[in-house]
């Protein structure tokens, strides 16, 4: 919204408030009670619309006026000479403000008043206090938090609270009354509710950031008995939650996943002949069970990571010397903790990335006809068992001829090679170590961590990285990543006599291999409904016999590109806990961990984008 | 029918802005008013959708027109415009019958939202 065109009624009416408080100062002085109430009404109306127009120092100098003004009308200050002075001569300063403003500042809106790096180090936990008991028959608690930028948030829960008060189930709320200093975090009870529901009323009333649900600690409910009040006495003397250590949760996901699966090999070595089957079921629940509260745990909505990035976007672009408006959506998708944290380097490398070589000066996007400020968007989504986080910039796009340059003049293509390859061409080119197109190393990017980097980081993470561009329209990147690192649904195949397992993350189905095999020279092809995908050996790449024919092909794709790997035999889907090790010197570069297999075996386990 | 609307504030400017903001998203704003006293009559007289309300208002504040404006009609839709630090004023405006709130300086797309909560 241009706010020029309020220029004048802001200076018709600021002008006009500013004589109001020269006149009503003076009738102070002369003891008229009135004249409090209406100069302080001036300077909040002035600050007001200071504000408004962007003018943060009149504001300030309003609000300064307000607060004494404030406590000569509550009486804690004497409206005496020495004070009416001071109110004077802060109203001539105000006056010069105003002026001032008026004549070198562009107006503009300014919603935000706290950086959003300040705003994550302050951030309140979701922890309920421990002293807090919960109305009797709590089952469920529903913990909402209200976003960092939310205005007074005391008034925005009591909202929530008063939208909530005819749902059936719903018993009540902490706080219920609020302090100057709320932190914006609001615990919900329910004896069942249509938890969905809730939710959508919840975000209805509006600035909600998150709602999450967990079962009550019964321990804390209100008692009904003398014994429960006892005990129930005895529990709000301790703390009822802990913080605890990442490593010791990554070390419980760890046993347990072992358990479990040393439970699936009793399951298969027997447990059911010996009339044990109802037990090693009811094992297999509790630890499915135990398995999904311990990811849950360590699941952290992308906030977490996505707070600091305005501010990094917001200095780049200073730096830079570019406009760039900043979008993030989909914050609220949660990750597991461990690669949320790693993916913050390769977000704000990413980033800079974008302003720097993609965003154009405003000028130059102005004669090519865009508007003048670069639009960057940062944007999360679920699919299936992963999470796409893409990045879109309507910037210059990556320049294809001279990515072909340099990648000649850098040995990595032969010289007269295509100058303009398919996106994923560039790509690989660009994420090639040591690649980069920026003519000179600027401040912001182009050294330490290339996009080399950042495709590496993301791969050991399990996930993938795509890049879409269009010269002169914009470059986007899509990055998708596993939910969770540690578990994964993966296909057991067998080739050459052992087993590997392959995350289905990045397999969308399995077929057989028959006569839909096409030989074409030294590549062989497989047929798939109405196209050709080209087929990998995967007992070649892992140098085995290859005189066997293979029986069956697992279908890999990462964005447009697909490739048929043909295995021995399919086995089985299975539930995998994968850990990750440094690949020693010397091993094959397919594998991205081992496992465990159901029947106790190890085997590896093999990234099928690393084959293609 | 577009939605009716009342706007309460003792800056033109500010009206001039809001009045613009609802505009753009189909309302007809039928009537201003300067003070708390003249928001209850007029209230009375144009029986508004919606009614934006300052909060501090000469004559009588928003709260006690939102009170006196609650009591005739039950019913009524009050969006409050608060300043920052005005937050148990608002909250008093709230528990006082308001549906929702804004915080000056005014964003248009967080104005909308809270019309669209009220009117929702």
């Amino acid at each position: 919204m241009d706010l020029r065109r309020f220029l004048d009624l802001y200076i018709a009416e600021t002008q006009e408030h500013l004589r109001t408080l020269g006149r009503t100062l003076l009738e102070l002085e002369s003891g008229s009670t009135d004249a409090v109430a209406e100069a302080f009404r001036s300077a909040h109306t002035i600050k007001g619309l200071s504000a408004a127009m962007g003018y943060v120092d009149v504001a300030q100098l309003a609000h300064r006026l307000e607060d004494t003004l404030d406590q000569v009308r509550n009486g804690s200050l004497k409206p005496d000479a020495v004070l009416i002075d001071r109110l004077l001569r802060q109203a001539d300063e105000l006056d010069h403000a105003v002026t001032n403003a008026v004549a070198n500042v562009t107006p503009q809106l300014d919603g935000g008043t706290t950086s959003p790096a300040a705003a994550a180090a302050s951030r309140p936990t979701a922890e309920l206090p421990p002293d807090v008991i919960l109305p009797a028959g709590t089952s469920r608690i529903g913990v909402v938090r209200l976003r960092e930028d939310a205005p007074i948030k005391s008034a925005r829960a009591l909202l929530i609270i008063r939208s909530l008060a005819d749902v059936t189930g719903y018993l009540g709320a902490h706080p219920h009354t609020f302090a100057d200093d709320y932190d914006g975090v609001l615990h919900l009870f329910f004896a069942g509710a249509d938890e969905s529901a809730v939710e959508e009323m919840v975000r209805r009333a509006g600035d909600v950031e998150s709602v999450m649900f967990h079962a009550a600690d019964e321990t804390r409910t209100v008692a009904k008995t003398a014994a429960e009040l006892r005990s129930a006495l005895r529990a709000t003397r301790k703390a009822r939650t802990v913080r605890v250590d990442e490593n010791r949760l990554d070390g419980v996901q760890e046993s347990l996943g072992e358990l479990s699966i040393l439970q699936n090999r009793l399951r298969t070595q027997g447990g059911a002949r010996n009339g044990q089957a109802a037990v090693v079921d009811r094992m297999r629940t509790l630890l499915s069970e135990l398995q999904l509260e311990v990811l849950t745990m360590r699941m952290v909505p992308l906030s977490e990571t996505f707070a600091r990035l305005p501010r990094v976007v917001r200095d780049a672009a200073r730096a830079a010397g570019r406009e760039v408006d900043f979008v993030m959506q989909g914050d609220e998708i949660e990750l597991d903790r461990s690669i949320l944290n790693e993916l913050g380097d390769p977000l704000i490398h990413m980033l800079r990335n974008a302003v720097d070589h993609g965003i154009e000066p405003a000028d130059e996007r102005a004669a090519a006809g865009k508007p003048r400020r670069g639009q960057l968007v940062l944007r999360a989504e679920r699919e299936r068992n992963s999470v796409r986080v893409v990045l879109e910039d309507d910037g210059r796009g990556v320049n294809r001829a001279r990515v072909v340059e340099k990648a000649i003049a850098a040995g990595l293509i032969p010289p007269g090679s295509a100058t303009n390859p398919g996106d994923e061409e560039i790509f690989r080119l660009l994420s090639h170590p040591g690649f980069s197109t920026a003519d000179e190393v600027t401040e912001l990017s182009g050294r330490g961590v290339g996009l080399d980097a950042v495709v590496s980081k993301v791969r050991a993470l399990g996930g993938a990285v795509e890049m879409h561009s269009l010269e002169g329209a914009g470059t986007t990147f899509m990055i998708r990543l596993p939910i969770s690192l540690a578990l994964a649904q993966a296909l057991r195949v067998r080739v050459a006599g052992e087993d590997y397992a392959i995350p289905l993350t990045h397999l969308s189905e399995a077929i057989e291999l028959s006569d839909n095999v096409q030989r074409d020279g030294d590549r062989e092809q497989v047929r798939l409904r109405d196209g050709m995908l080209p087929l990998v050996r995967l007992r070649r790449m892992l140098q085995a016999d290859t005189s066997v024919r293979e029986g069956a092909a697992v279908i890999a794709e990462m964005g447009d590109r697909r490739a048929a790997l043909a295995v021995d035999e399919l086995v089985g889907r299975e539930q995998i806990l994968v850990k990750n090790f440094d690949p020693a010197v010397g091993t094959l570069p397919f594998f991205s961990g081992a496992t465990l297999l159901d029947d106790g075996r190890p085997a590896l386990v093999l990234d099928p984008l690393s084959v293609m | 029918m577009a939605k009716t609307v009342l706007i309460c504030d003792d800056a033109l400017f500010m009206r001039t802005m809001l009045a613009d903001i609802l505009k753009g998203a189909g309302f007809d704003v039928v009537g201003e008013a300067q003070t708390g006293a003249e928001a209850v009559t007029r209230y009375r007289e144009l029986k508004p959708d919606l009614v934006t309300m300052d909060i501090v208002m000469p004559d009588m504040g928003g709260i006690d027109a939102v009170r006196a404006i609650m009591k005739d009609d039950p019913q009524a839709r009050i969006l409050m415009c608060s300043a920052m630090g005005q937050q148990a004023l608002v909250i008093e405006a709230i528990q006082a019958g308001a549906r929702d709130f804004v915080v000056k300086p005014f964003q248009p797309s967080r104005v909308l939202e809270a019309v669209q909560r009220v009117m929702g």
